[in-house]
């Protein structure tokens, strides 16, 4: 498969994760916000953009507005943030453009809709009336589209390479919504009750730890489980395993940079446990996961998309500038 | 639904006179469209225009910041061409490719043509895209436009004329599919009981004319198709040909040159190509031959392609065959090369770099249509009739200072069509017509053809940047 098109199925992949995710913690947040002390619901509002890194954007955004800016607006909306919900679907939809021809009409159609819904003010209508209907929209598109993906394209190499973006950007958003609850003071029930909500595994957290809901569990639980799909072990595990599906190594032997790093970043979350963690510090521990999972995405773009030769030549036109020639090409 | 039809002057494709009566092979579709109200009419519009939306049928519009996509308006009332008619165009447009494909070689090589007085040198010589790095060379199998998008329209007396040949990146053809797909759709039974020749075989009868050129016969050939990328107005239709035909869609930056040989970059490593159908004009194919800023081409590439161990689709160099000014010289080939009179004429042009040509162009203006010879799209264009005394003197201006560059003609009244207008009227709109024609082992040409229509009011310009749209074309069985 070209290089490119691996990479474009990738970052599809990868925005689509992040839109979900976006959109199951704005949506927590928000309904979180009704039982928050009257005039302090800025603060319920806080975690979220901390665990976003846009704390500034949002607050550099508020102040170049006339009109009072909503944090779940900017999470949703808004044009200043590059990373808001509208945009990340916008972005998934400029790689699904470039790999058309990869992946199946049914895929497109449905992405398409949803790019087109976002974009028009009906979708603000509706989140002005119902906010949780248009999160409800996002997440049902996006679900709808895992089982496309599953069902309407070959189990192959794109396919692989769809599953790789998921599961780093899963790992990552789950360890984001972790590090909420670092944010200020010793979280309460009803925080650790968001911060599983936010990873929909509420019920089966009850499962596995008998109701009792305590930081320890829930960081135990969303980092280690071995059977929640969300936790971030299971998802490097996934990474693991798809690599060595496109490389065709066996598991446990390693071909290249990301396979070694995700073999062994495996390993350490096989074999950890909470204590582990408390004993580095929850944020710090966080972070250290964060670096990792950023290193086995740039080890990947190395491996199959960059030429080796290529790795260290990073003067790149700008994008305008070959959008530019790109249109300049008659087509008759 | 026809009853306030005005058929005015013009040639009508589907009223024979001024009462009622239509040519037979359109009373079927008369009697159909005669049985919908508005409500339905409207109804299948919505549901053909929301099924393009969605699948991304769209062109790009230039000049807009947003990268704004819209769809090409589609008209629900089909063209139809009956089986005689288009074994003439068929002939003639074959005939022409024939021409025009000997016209290149010869003017890469022997130039007897030009020995022999019938084209100027300088006609070829100074054409905007003629390629002197192509001298010589000897190109896969004789064939240089393999793809050809040639237009044709109708005049008053309903006579088919050729206006130009595409002979570098046609493009057109994937709404010519997309429009058959949605006719399916919203008269299925229509489109069955008429007897329609279908189109729908073009990507592989286009695969097959691309593989026909593979350097490495007996091995299967990996044929890509090389796009300038997501921006250009036609990406739709790249990957549209890329995912029929089963080819991997490249850009520049996937392919790398190595010792001669063109290869592009898969996670598995570098994979060899034989045949590139590109969409990339000559300007931008290669940086170490042509222009050096080009972000969009391949370094090396026309070294491999010389050395023939790569092909392109179109041939470099085609581009002197569409220019405008050689276009005035295409009845003249087909004679020389050919010992035949044109199927299909011309439409009668004057070449401004004629002195007496000029002249008459500089004092005719109101009668006739200005071209810029290397132009495509509707751009560069003066339409006399309709042009305000300010654009009249500013080409004037430019054609007096480079007379090679402009041709004009007389205005064609283009053929009317029954086209759907605002509040569901039906008015008669110009048309024309775009068929394709491929030139592989045999030269094949999908029956039918793109038709464009001009939605605005007596508007002659049917380009989809000028406010152009199309229809679907059915060529009869009988």
């Amino acid at each position: 498969m070209l290089s490119r098109v691996a990479d474009s199925l990738y970052w599809l992949s990868r925005y689509l994760e992040r839109a979900e995710n976006l959109a199951r913690m704005v949506d927590v947040c928000r309904y979180d916000a009704l039982d928050a002390v009257l005039g302090d619901s800025g603060e319920t509002w806080r975690p979220i953009l901390y665990a976003m890194c846009s704390e500034e954007a949002y607050q550099v955004a508020r102040r170049s507005r006339s009109e009072e800016l909503d944090v779940g607006r900017f999470i949703t909306f808004a044009d200043e943030n590059p990373d808001c919900i509208r945009h990340c679907i916008a972005h998934a939809r400029e790689n699904a453009r470039m790999v058309r021809d990869q992946i199946s009409e049914e895929m497109w159609l449905e992405l398409n809709s949803i790019h087109l819904f976002l974009q028009s003010g009906e979708a603000e209508d509706l989140w002005r009336r119902q906010p949780e209907a248009l999160y409800r929209e996002v997440i049902k598109f996006r679900l709808l589209f895992e089982g496309l993906i599953d069902a309407t394209i070959p189990h192959d190499e794109g396919w692989n390479f769809i599953k790789v973006g998921k599961y780093l950007e899963r790992a990552d958003k789950t360890s984001r919504i972790l590090d909420t609850l670092t944010y200020g003071d010793e979280p309460e029930r009803g925080r650790l009750a968001s911060a599983m909500r936010s990873c929909s595994g509420f019920s089966a957290f009850r499962g596995e730890y008998r109701g009792e809901i305590s930081l320890r569990n829930v960081v135990g639980f969303l980092l280690f489980s071995p059977s929640f799909p969300r936790s971030v072990r299971f998802c490097v595990r996934e990474v693991d395993r798809v690599l060595h599906a496109i490389s065709g190594m066996p598991s446990g032997a390693f071909s290249n940079e990301a396979e070694r790093l995700t073999g062994s970043m495996l390993a350490q979350m096989n074999f950890s446990s909470v204590e582990n963690v408390w004993s580095v510090g929850l944020h710090r521990y966080i972070d250290g996961l964060q670096a990792q999972l950023n290193q086995i995405g740039q080890k990947v773009f190395e491996t199959y998309v960059l030429l080796p030769s290529e790795i260290r030549n990073v003067a790149r036109p700008e994008v305008w500038q070959i959008a530019w020639q790109q249109s300049q090409q008659q087509q008759q | 639904m026809f009853q306030f039809y005005q058929k005015e002057s013009f040639f009508d494709e589907m009223f024979v006179g001024e009462d009622e009566s239509v040519f037979p092979h359109y009373q079927g579709l008369r009697e159909r469209l005669g049985r919908l109200d508005d409500a339905e009419i409207s109804e299948k519009q919505r549901r053909v225009d929301t099924s393009f939306l969605e699948q991304g049928v769209t062109f790009t519009v230039y000049g807009d910041d947003r990268g704004t996509e819209r769809i090409f308006p589609f008209d629900l009332i089909p063209r139809i061409i009956p089986d005689t008619e288009w074994r003439t165009i068929e002939q003639g447009l074959t005939q022409r490719i024939i021409a025009l494909n000997l016209f290149l070689h010869d003017i890469y090589h022997d130039e007897r043509i030009i020995k022999e007085g019938i084209v100027p040198e300088e006609v070829v010589k100074s054409a905007a895209h003629y390629r002197p790095e192509m001298r010589g060379v000897d190109v896969p199998k004789d064939i240089y436009i393999h793809i050809c998008g040639t237009d044709l329209i109708r005049d008053a007396e309903g006579r088919y004329l050729v206006l130009e040949d595409n002979g570098r990146c046609p493009s057109g053809v994937s709404y010519l599919l997309e429009n058959r797909e949605a006719m399916k759709r919203a008269f299925p039974r229509l489109y069955r009981d008429y007897g329609v020749r279908p189109v729908d075989h073009y990507p592989e009868l286009l695969l097959k004319t691309l593989r026909h050129l593979s350097p490495r016969p007996g091995q299967a050939p990996v044929c890509v198709l090389l796009t300038p990328g997501v921006y250009n107005s036609a990406y739709f239709e790249h990957t549209f040909l890329a995912r029929k035909m089963g080819i991997e869609i490249v850009e520049g930056r996937d392919l790398i040159v190595l010792d001669g040989f063109v290869y592009m970059r898969t996670t598995r490593g570098l994979v060899q190509v034989d045949v590139i159908y590109r969409r990339l004009d000559d300007d931008f194919l290669d940086p170490v031959v042509f222009r050096d800023d080009s972000m969009l081409g391949v370094p090396g590439i026309m070294d491999a392609y010389l050395k023939g161990n790569v092909a392109l689709a179109n041939a470099v160099g085609t581009g002197v065959a569409d220019d405008k000014v050689t276009y005035a010289y295409v009845p003249e080939m087909i004679r020389f090369y050919l010992d035949q009179d044109p199927i299909l004429e011309n439409v009668p042009t004057y070449l401004a770099w004629r002195d007496e040509d000029r002249q008459y162009m500089l004092e005719n203006f109101p009668k006739l249509v200005v071209k810029a010879a290397n132009e495509s799209g509707g751009y560069g264009m003066l339409m006399g009739p309709t042009s305000t005394a300010a654009e009249r003197e500013d080409f004037a201006a430019k054609i007096r200072q480079t007379p090679r560059n402009f041709i004009a003609q007389p205005v064609v009244s283009l053929s009317r069509h029954p086209t759907i207008c605002g509040d569901n009227r039906i008015e008669g709109r110009h048309v024309d017509l775009r068929p394709f024609i491929l030139y592989g082992e045999d030269i094949e040409i999908i029956p039918g053809g793109l038709t464009r229509v001009a939605l605005r009011k007596g508007s002659l310009v049917v380009n989809s940047s000028q406010g152009g749209g199309s229809k679907d074309t059915w060529v009869l069985y009988h």
